[in-house]
C-alpha cells in the first residue's frame, strides 16, 4: 500500500516484482477482520501443536498430579480423573485433532477431485459409475455412515480417518465434476484438444487452473466439519484410543465426570475456536476466489 | 418434619382433590405431605424389569422384592457371613446335601392369611419352574414338603452355599393362593407376572401401591407385617440418574441417593448430607491369558509375576475413592473366605523388573482389552485401564489399550481370546463357592485360558475348599486357595469399588447389604 515510491524510470520487471511481493505480504482479499482473526487463530494453534512437547507443562500421559483439581496457578486447566494435566493434554491433543483433519481434507480433496475430473471429463460409463457411488454415500447421514465404518473396522485413529475419507470425498467429486463438465466445453479446451493435447494434459493444463479455486474454498470450509467429525468419532469411542489425548475423547471423559467442568470445557473451547477460525477463513476465501457466490451473498446481504 | 406451611398446603390439597372428586392417581411424591404418615423418597438408577420376586434378578428388582416379601432365611444388616432365620429356621445335614427348613409361626401375608409351608414350597418351585433369570440359584435342588411345618431342599452334590443363597430376594415367599388365582403356576406357563406388577402378594414390611418400570415404584406400609414396623409409611423409589441424584439430595427433594460415584460424593463434602461408603460386592480384576496360542508373553509365569508386582494397588484404590478397597484374593472382603489385602499381591517395582528380565520380555506390545461403555459403581473401567497402563509402563511393560463396547468385547472375553482383559465379577450369591469359577477349567478360568489340569496345586486346593464343611474350615480352605492363585494364577484382583449411599440429615440410619443393596424398611 505504501510501496508507491518506485521511480518512474525503473524498468518494467521491477514493478512486477514489487507487485508480486506486495501480494505475498497479505492477499488483498483476506484483508478483512474475520479473515485476519481466523488466520491468526489457526497460526497460533498450528504453532502450539508443533511446539507442544516444548511448551507443555507436563507430559500428556503423566498421571503425576492430584486427581480432579480445578484450574489453578499450577494447573491452568485443572487435572483430569487420572491426575493428568488438562492443559498438557489439550496442547498435545491439537496434534491429533487439528493435523489429522487437515490431512484428511487434503486427501479427500485429492481423491474427490480426481474422481470428479474423470467423471466430468470422460462422461458416459465413468461418470455414471463414479456418480452413483457418490450418490450411495450421500444417501446416508454422514456421521452415521462414518460411525458404522469406524465401528466395523475397530476403534483407532487410522480407521476413523479411513471412515471419514470414505464419507467426505463425494462432496469434492460432485463439485469438481460439475465444474469440469462446464469447463470442458469451453473453446480453449476444445482448441487445446484439437492441437493434440492428451486428455490428461488438457485436464491438468487447461481445466484444473480454472476450477481449483471453488474446490479449495470448499476444502477450507470443510476443515471445520472434519475436525468436528473426528472429535465426534473420538467422543463415541471410535476414534482415538486411550490414553491418546484427543479433544473429542477428552470431552467424553468430562461427561463421565460431569461436575468437574474443566475436563470437558477446555477441549470443547479448543474445538470451538479452531472450527470457527477455519470457517472465517473459508468464508473470506470464498468471497475472493469464488466471485459468483460472493456476489450472491453480498446481494442477499444488501 | 412438617412445617405449618406444608401442612396447610396439604389440607388445601386434600380439599381441592375432594372437590374435584378425583380419587385415583396418587402416585406423585408431591402429595406425600397430605397422606398423613411420613414418607421417604429414594433415588436410584433403575435396571428394573419386574416386581415379580421370583422373576427379578436385577439390583432394583431386589430392592423392591426385599421390601415387599420375606425370604426363608435372611442376613442381619450387612453381615453376609452368617445366614439367620427368616420365615424359617434351618438345619444342614453333615454332608451338606439336605437342608431342612422349619417354618416359624406367626408370619402373615398382607391379606391376613398365615404363611405356610405350602406357600414356601410353591414359591421355590415357582422360581425353578418359570425358568427366569434367578432360576439357576436352585439348579440341582429338589424342594419337598416333609410335614406341615417343614420342607427339605435336597441336592445331589454337597451344596454348603444353599443357606447363603436362600436370603436372595428372588427366593421370596409369595402367597400361593393369591398368585394361583391370578394365573400363577410353578411351570413356565406361569402368568402371574402382570398381577404381581400391580399388587404384591407377600409378607414383607411394605405393599406395592404403584409400579412403573421406567419411572417410579411406590410402596405403602403393610399393616399386617409381623416384624418391626418400618419408620416410614410410604416409600417412593424413583428412577434418577447419578448427576441428578446429587442435585436432588442437595435440594432436599429426595432423602436417599443410591448411585453417586466416588467423585460426586467427594464434591458433596461440606454439604448438609450424610455419606455412607463401604466396599461393594464387585471385584474388578485383570486376567492374563495362559493359553500360549493366544499369547506367548502373558502365559509366561515370570511375566505374570512381573505384572502382579508392577501394579501399584494403592493408586488404583485412590482412583476409586473413599470406601473402596483392594481385595486380598478374588473373594471380596465381605464374604467368608476373604483374605486381607496385606496377604494379597503387593506392589514391588524392583521385583517386577527382575521378574520381567527373567521372562525374556523384550518390550513387545501387550493388548489390554476392556469394555469402555460400562461403569462399576460409577467407576469407569477405562480409568482403571489407563492407570494400569501407566503403572506397568514404569516397570517396562508396554500395554496397548483396546477398548470396545461391552456387547462386542463380551464374546472375546467369554471365548477366552483376550490377551489381557479387565473385567469385573458380581457374585450371584454371597458365598465363596461362587468364586470357584476362578479356578482352572472352570467358567472364568477358561476365559483366561486356564485349562483344567493347568495348575494342579490350585485345582487340589479348590477341591479341598469345595469339600470343607464348617465355616472355619471353609475360611482357611478358601484363603489357601486364593493365596495359591495369587502366586501362580492368571487373575490379578485389583479393586472393590465403593458402594456410596448419601442420605439427607433427616435420615438417621439405613440398612445396606451386598445382596439386596438397601433394605427400604430399614430407613430410619
Amino acid at each position: 500500500m505504501s510501496q508507491t515510491t518506485a521511480p518512474a524510470s525503473r524498468p518494467q520487471p521491477d514493478v512486477l516484482a514489487v507487485a508480486a511481493r506486495r501480494r505475498l505480504r497479505f492477499p488483498a482479499a483476506l484483508r478483512n477482520p474475520l479473515a485476519v482473526t481466523g488466520t491468526a487463530i489457526i497460526v497460533v494453534w498450528l504453532l502450539l501443536a508443533l511446539l507442544a512437547p516444548m511448551i507443555s507443562p507436563a507430559g500428556p500421559l503423566a498421571q503425576d498430579f492430584e486427581r480432579l483439581q480445578p484450574p489453578s496457578a499450577a494447573h491452568w486447566f485443572g487435572t483430569d480423573q487420572l491426575g493428568r494435566d488438562v492443559l498438557a493434554r489439550v496442547l498435545d491433543g491439537a496434534r491429533v485433532s487439528i493435523i489429522l483433519p487437515l490431512l484428511l481434507v487434503v486427501s479427500s480433496l485429492l481423491v474427490g477431485t480426481i474422481a470428479g475430473s474423470v467423471a466430468g471429463y470422460f462422461g458416459k460409463v465413468a461418470d455414471e459409475v463414479i456418480m452413483r457411488i457418490a450418490d450411495l454415500v450421500f444417501a446416508f447421514p454422514t456421521i452415521i455412515l462414518a460411525m458404522v465404518i469406524a465401528a466395523s473396522l475397530g476403534p483407532s485413529l487410522t480407521n476413523a480417518v479411513i471412515a471419514m475419507l470414505i464419507v467426505s470425498w463425494p462432496a469434492y467429486a460432485r463439485v469438481t465434476r460439475s465444474l469440469v463438465v462446464v469447463a470442458s466445453r469451453s473453446e480453449y479446451v476444445v482448441a487445446g484438444r484439437l492441437l493434440g493435447n492428451s486428455p490428461f494434459t488438457s485436464l491438468g493444463k487447461d481445466i484444473l487452473p480454472n476450477i481449483i479455486a471453488p474446490v479449495v474454498v470448499l476444502a477450507t470450509l470443510d476443515v471445520g466439519t472434519a475436525i468436528l467429525l473426528l472429535a465426534g468419532l473420538s467422543f463415541l469411542g471410535l476414534g482415538a484410543v486411550p490414553p491418546t489425548p484427543d479433544w473429542g475423547a477428552m470431552v467424553s471423559d468430562g461427561v463421565q465426570n460431569f461436575s468437574s467442568w474443566w475436563i470437558s470445557v477446555f477441549p470443547g473451547l479448543a474445538i470451538l475456536t479452531v472450527v470457527l477460525a477455519f470457517n472465517f477463513l473459508g468464508d473470506a476465501l470464498r468471497d475472493t476466489l469464488d466471485p459468483r457466490t460472493a456476489d450472491a451473498v453480498k446481494g442477499r446481504a444488501l | 418434619m412438617l412445617s405449618p406451611f406444608r401442612r396447610i398446603a396439604g389440607i388445601v390439597g386434600i380439599a381441592v382433590v375432594a372437590t374435584l372428586g378425583i380419587t385415583a392417581c396418587s402416585a406423585g411424591s408431591s402429595d406425600s405431605a397430605s397422606s398423613g404418615g411420613k414418607s421417604v423418597v429414594v433415588d436410584s438408577s433403575f435396571d428394573l424389569k419386574t416386581a415379580d420376586p421370583n422373576r427379578e434378578y436385577e439390583t432394583t428388582g431386589s430392592i423392591v422384592a426385599k421390601a415387599l416379601y420375606e425370604t426363608l432365611l435372611t442376613f442381619k444388616g450387612d453381615d453376609v457371613t452368617k445366614p439367620i432365620d427368616g420365615l424359617a429356621s434351618y438345619e444342614m445335614n453333615a454332608d451338606n446335601t439336605v437342608l431342612t427348613l422349619t417354618m416359624a409361626d406367626g408370619h402373615v401375608f398382607s391379606d391376613g392369611t398365615p404363611v405356610t409351608v405350602d406357600d414356601a414350597v410353591f414359591s421355590l418351585q415357582r422360581v425353578q419352574g418359570i425358568k427366569g433369570n434367578p432360576s439357576f440359584l436352585l439348579d440341582g435342588v429338589t424342594v419337598e414338603k416333609t410335614s406341615d411345618t417343614t420342607l427339605t431342599l435336597t441336592s445331589a452334590e454337597p451344596n454348603p452355599a444353599l443357606p447363603y443363597i436362600l436370603p436372595n430376594p428372588a427366593l421370596s415367599v409369595v402367597n400361593k393362593k393369591v398368585v394361583e388365582e391370578n394365573g400363577g403356576t410353578a411351570t413356565d406357563a406361569d402368568g402371574a407376572e402382570s398381577y404381581l406388577n400391580g399388587a404384591s402378594a407377600g409378607s414383607g414390611p411394605y405393599m406395592l401401591e404403584s409400579f412403573d418400570v421406567a419411572s417410579q415404584v411406590v410402596l405403602t406400609k403393610n399393616p399386617k407385617y409381623t416384624g418391626d414396623a418400618p419408620a416410614y409409611d410410604r416409600v417412593v423409589l424413583r428412577n434418577v440418574q447419578g448427576p441428578t441424584q446429587k442435585l436432588n439430595i442437595q435440594a432436599g427433594e429426595s432423602q436417599v441417593a443410591l448411585d453417586l460415584n466416588p467423585d460426586q460424593v467427594a464434591e458433596l463434602d461440606g454439604s448438609d448430607v450424610t455419606v455412607l461408603s463401604s466396599p461393594s460386592r464387585y471385584m474388578i480384576f485383570l486376567l492374563l491369558n495362559q493359553d500360549p496360542s493366544v499369547s506367548a508373553i502373558t502365559s509366561n509365569p515370570d511375566f505374570l509375576k512381573a505384572v502382579k508386582a508392577g501394579i501399584d494397588y494403592d493408586k488404583i484404590v485412590d482412583l476409586a475413592g473413599e470406601g473402596s478397597v483392594q481385595p486380598g484374593g478374588f473373594i471380596p472382603s465381605l464374604f467368608v473366605g476373604a483374605i486381607d489385602a496385606s496377604d494379597g499381591n503387593q506392589y514391588d517395582a524392583a521385583a517386577a523388573k527382575s521378574a520381567l528380565t527373567a521372562s525374556g520380555y523384550a518390550g513387545e506390545d501387550v493388548t489390554l482389552n476392556f469394555p469402555n461403555d460400562i461403569t462399576v459403581q460409577g467407576l469407569s473401567l477405562q480409568s482403571v485401564a489407563e492407570s494400569v497402563q501407566a503403572q506397568l509402563k514404569e516397570v517396562g511393560i508396554n500395554i496397548v489399550l483396546a477398548p470396545a463396547p461391552v456387547a462386542t468385547e463380551l464374546d472375546a472375553y467369554r471365548d477366552g481370546k483376550e490377551t489381557v482383559g479387565l473385567w469385573y465379577w458380581g457374585p450371584d450369591f454371597p458365598d465363596p463357592s461362587n468364586y470357584l469359577a476362578f479356578t482352572p477349567g472352570e467358567l472364568v478360568g477358561l476365559r483366561a485360558g486356564w485349562a483344567a489340569g493347568a495348575d494342579q496345586t490350585v485345582t487340589d486346593l479348590a477341591t479341598a475348599a469345595k469339600a470343607a464343611v464348617s465355616t472355619d474350615e471353609r475360611q482357611s480352605a478358601y484363603a489357601a486357595l486364593q493365596e495359591a492363585q495369587n502366586a501362580s494364577g492368571p487373575f490379578v484382583p485389583l479393586l472393590q469399588p465403593a458402594q456410596n449411599v448419601v442420605t439427607s440429615p433427616s435420615i438417621t440410619g439405613v440398612s445396606l447389604n451386598p445382596v439386596w443393596t438397601i433394605d427400604l424398611a430399614g430407613i430410619k
